[in-house]
């Protein structure tokens, strides 16, 4: 548990994804990984629609196809060492002590599992190198990322600078109070103003617990303002956002099971979708 | 899961409308010409295509792969379909659906490993041969207008792909198909036709349960056949993904492919189709022409019963020589030709594997057969090449006492010559058995220990055996050493 995994794809992300990773390894002081996943295309290239095959055709046509790959794998492979090697010359510059690059034939998603069991944390773009910079849904590969890893994620927006203050949406449950502790141990969010903000909901007790968890932060050092909201969540929390100076955004992941989420969608998603800051999420 | 779907349907649209364009034109000549060979009407083959085609786009475990009715099915079918007929045969291939089931929940799709290289290849090549022997009935006894057409019909199809522009963008059988169709046509030559060799569909195909009594007698009848079905139906499905895969350099899901072949067929069953299985020939025109996901096999079974139900007018017309030619091309794309010249540099015991496949299955129309026969044969001569990695090292350590070591591997196909290799004549006071760096695989080898023992014993010698515990670890069925370094290491450790 302690590389900073920071996912490169040479999308409209890139840069910021490399200076929140870069941003990440300085603050908790650890092994900063630049990660480009070479990811396989399902489309067809060549199209031969004769529908013949004569001799051989299967060996020819395995030839025929191999060597397409090889071209495409070199190409991709080349790009992703120059990316990486920029990358790795901004963080040199900005001070990180130790830089390692990989490179892995896969899917990002299966690349980011594979390293998961040394990672800290896992910074990626919200959308990738397929979607046009503008693109405002969040990318494909988010959620599932979100879901299979069981390390925090820090989703990186347009830009990045160095945060000094993060919102924290509380809503009482077990994953926000889990996220409140990770907080509390993990050092990346110290001695940055945090803005505890809880939005009513049906739960009872909710207050009580909502001011234990301020006053928890509070005695580890952290600079709080505290929110009682009474909106609905969502809007709730995006108001709040809007109006106070936050930096980033924080968030315990999925509170609701997969098929609840299904039919209502969860908050945590939407966030993402909605908002232009970077957000940390905590599992 | 909603990512995966629209990974497998969405992520190639163009590449795969197109395949499965160029698939179902393919599937036509083929799904009629196997109905011929099982013995049944055209639309029975034809069903079955478009039923299982569908299905396996749907819930398949390899994306890109054809499934539809198939030569190596059609010939384990004829009997029946000749003793018992038709509602037999679709009984027989609801059967085979729930076995392949049952295989798919009982993981038998990774049972594949054990059929080796030489076997695959074997069996294609049989294939092969099959396909092209089930076409020698419409060139025998015919008048010399057929061999003609025949003739320019593979013209066309080798021929054609050559032409610029349009070679490479309309399938040459198409093309095959429609001229010799228009020809015979024109100057109206008295061949046989398409029309000739029994019903077409004239309508979607439509649910109806098999008219068999429901009884012991029946199982009796189909179970036979059903499993023959089933065996088959999953290796060629088994080693078509595994060319797939290949091709595509992805990973199919082998047991989500049993099952869902098996579910395609009990579909099939049910709209009065044959069972049916994946196409090597037609997978590998699949993947060459673009296609990639699930939505390619889709298409191919959708087109493939609007063409023939709006076009059964035309399609009767077509003469049994297109489609001669068409097969005739399938059977030369099936077989793998590097295997023949492969036989100079491949070793004889291979070879041997190999040939013996093809010829059971030649001899036999069984494919089933033949692959058991393959693998049994393969098994017998790595049992044989492990059983030569046995030594028995002897030597005297002091007076009247002699010390043996095995080093190797020890069970039934060496334990002859573990007993041989002891000197039982020789006269001694003490004998040594050190096992410490020997395998005993089998409780033969235990037993032929037992009998080494025994003799020395009978000779009047003391016998000391060493390290039995160590040799016997790999006695047990399971023992836990795959993907363990550590463990394989200690296991392996002396050899």
């Amino acid at each position: 548990m302690n590389k900073i995994i920071t996912c490169l794809d040479g999308s409209a992300f890139s840069n910021a994804v490399c200076s929140a990773g870069i941003w990440a390894a300085n603050k908790l002081s650890k092994p900063l990984l630049l990660l480009h996943a070479i990811e396989k295309e399902n489309v067809a290239a060549a199209e031969d629609l004769s529908g013949a095959i004569g001799l051989g055709a299967r060996s020819s046509l395995l030839k025929e196809m191999a060597a397409l790959d090889e071209q495409r794998s070199k190409v991709a492979l080349e790009m992703g060492k120059e990316m990486l090697a920029n990358a790795q010359t901004i963080a040199e510059q900005q001070g990180c002590a130790q830089i390692i690059q990989t490179q892995r034939h896969s899917d990002i998603v299966e690349a980011i599992c594979d390293l998961e069991s040394d990672a800290r944390l896992i910074v990626i773009g919200r959308s990738g190198q397929g979607n046009k910079p503008d693109f405002n849904a969040i990318g494909s590969h988010i959620e599932q990322v979100i879901r299979q890893v069981h390390t925090p994620v820090l989703i990186a927006n347009k830009d990045f600078s160095a945060p000094k203050s993060f919102m924290l949406a509380y809503d009482g449950r077990e994953t926000a109070d889990k996220a409140v502790k990770r907080i509390i141990e993990g050092g990346l969010l110290h001695g940055m103003t945090c803005h505890l903000v809880t939005v009513k909901n049906k739960q009872s007790g909710l207050m009580e617990k909502f001011k234990a968890t301020e006053k928890m932060l509070r005695d580890s050092g952290f600079d709080v303002k505290a929110s009682f909201l009474e909106d609905a969540i969502f809007a709730g929390l995006m108001d709040y956002k809007t109006n106070n100076e936050v930096d980033m955004l924080v968030m315990g992941a999925f509170s609701h099971s997969k098929l609840a989420q299904a039919f209502l969608g969860s908050n945590t998603l939407k966030m993402i979708e909605n908002t232009h800051l970077p957000m940390l999420i905590l599992r | 899961m909603l990512e995966k779907m629209k990974l497998e349907w969405l992520s190639n649209i163009r590449g795969d409308l197109l395949a499965g364009t160029v698939v179902a034109l393919a599937l036509i000549p083929e799904a009629i010409a196997f109905s011929i060979i099982a013995g049944v009407d055209p639309k029975v083959g034809l069903y079955a295509s478009f039923c299982i085609a569908v299905i396996i786009a749907i819930v398949g475990g390899r994306p890109g792969m054809i499934s539809a009715a198939t030569g190596a099915m059609a010939l384990l079918m004829v009997t029946l379909v000749k003793d018992h007929g038709l509602e037999y045969l679709l009984a027989a291939t609801l059967l085979t659906g729930v076995i392949q089931i049952i295989a798919g929940y009982l993981k038998l799709g990774s049972l594949m490993r054990f059929v080796s290289r030489s076997v695959v290849t074997g069996f294609v090549n049989a294939l092969a041969i099959l396909i092209f022997m089930a076409q020698l009935p419409e060139l025998t006894n015919v008048t010399w207008h057929v061999y003609a057409m025949t003739a320019a019909g593979l013209g066309i199809i080798y021929l054609f792909p050559y032409v610029p522009v349009v070679g490479k963008s309309i399938p040459s059988p198409l093309v095959c198909i429609i001229v010799l169709t228009a020809v015979a046509m024109m100057i109206g030559l008295d061949i046989r036709t398409v029309g000739d060799m029994g019903e077409l569909p004239d309508t979607l195909p439509i649910f109806l349960w098999p008219d068999v009594p429901l009884n012991l007698e029946t199982l009796y009848i189909i179970l036979p056949y059903s499993v023959g079905l089933a065996i088959v139906g999953l290796l060629e499905s088994m080693m078509t993904a595994t060319i797939v895969d290949d091709l595509t350099d992805t990973k199919s899901d082998r047991n989500k492919e049993c099952k869902g072949q098996g579910i395609a067929n009990i579909g099939a069953g049910l709209m009065g189709g044959m069972a049916g299985c994946a196409m090597i020939g037609q997978s590998i025109i699949n993947v060459k022409s673009g296609g990639r996901g699930r939505l390619s096999t889709f298409v191919a079974g959708t087109l493939l019963i609007i063409m023939v139900v709006f076009l059964d007018e035309w399609i009767k017309q077509i003469p049994m020589a297109a489609l001669v030619a068409v097969m005739i091309m399938v059977s030369i794309g099936t077989f793998s030709w590097s295997s023949i010249t492969d036989l100079k540099k491949h070793p004889l015991s291979t070879n041997i594997v190999m040939i013996a496949t093809v010829i059971v299955v030649v001899a036999t129309h069984n494919l089933a057969l033949g692959v058991f026969v393959g693998v049994l044969l393969a098994t017998l001569f790595f049992a044989n090449k492990i059983g030569r990695f046995m030594v028995v090292k002897s030597e005297q350590a002091t007076n009247g006492v002699r010390n043996y070591q095995v080093i190797g591997q020890v069970f039934f196909a060496s334990s002859e010559q573990f007993i041989e290799s002891f000197d039982f004549k020789e006269v001694v006071d003490k004998v040594v058995i050190d096992l410490t760096h020997a395998h005993f695989w089998d409780i033969t080898a235990v037993s032929s220990l037992d009998k080494v023992v025994i003799k020395f014993k009978r000779e009047g010698a003391e016998v000391e055996v060493v390290g039995m515990s160590a040799a016997t670890e790999t006695i047990v069925d399971k023992f836990g050493v795959l993907n363990d370094p550590k463990e394989v290491e200690k296991l392996m450790a002396g050899h």
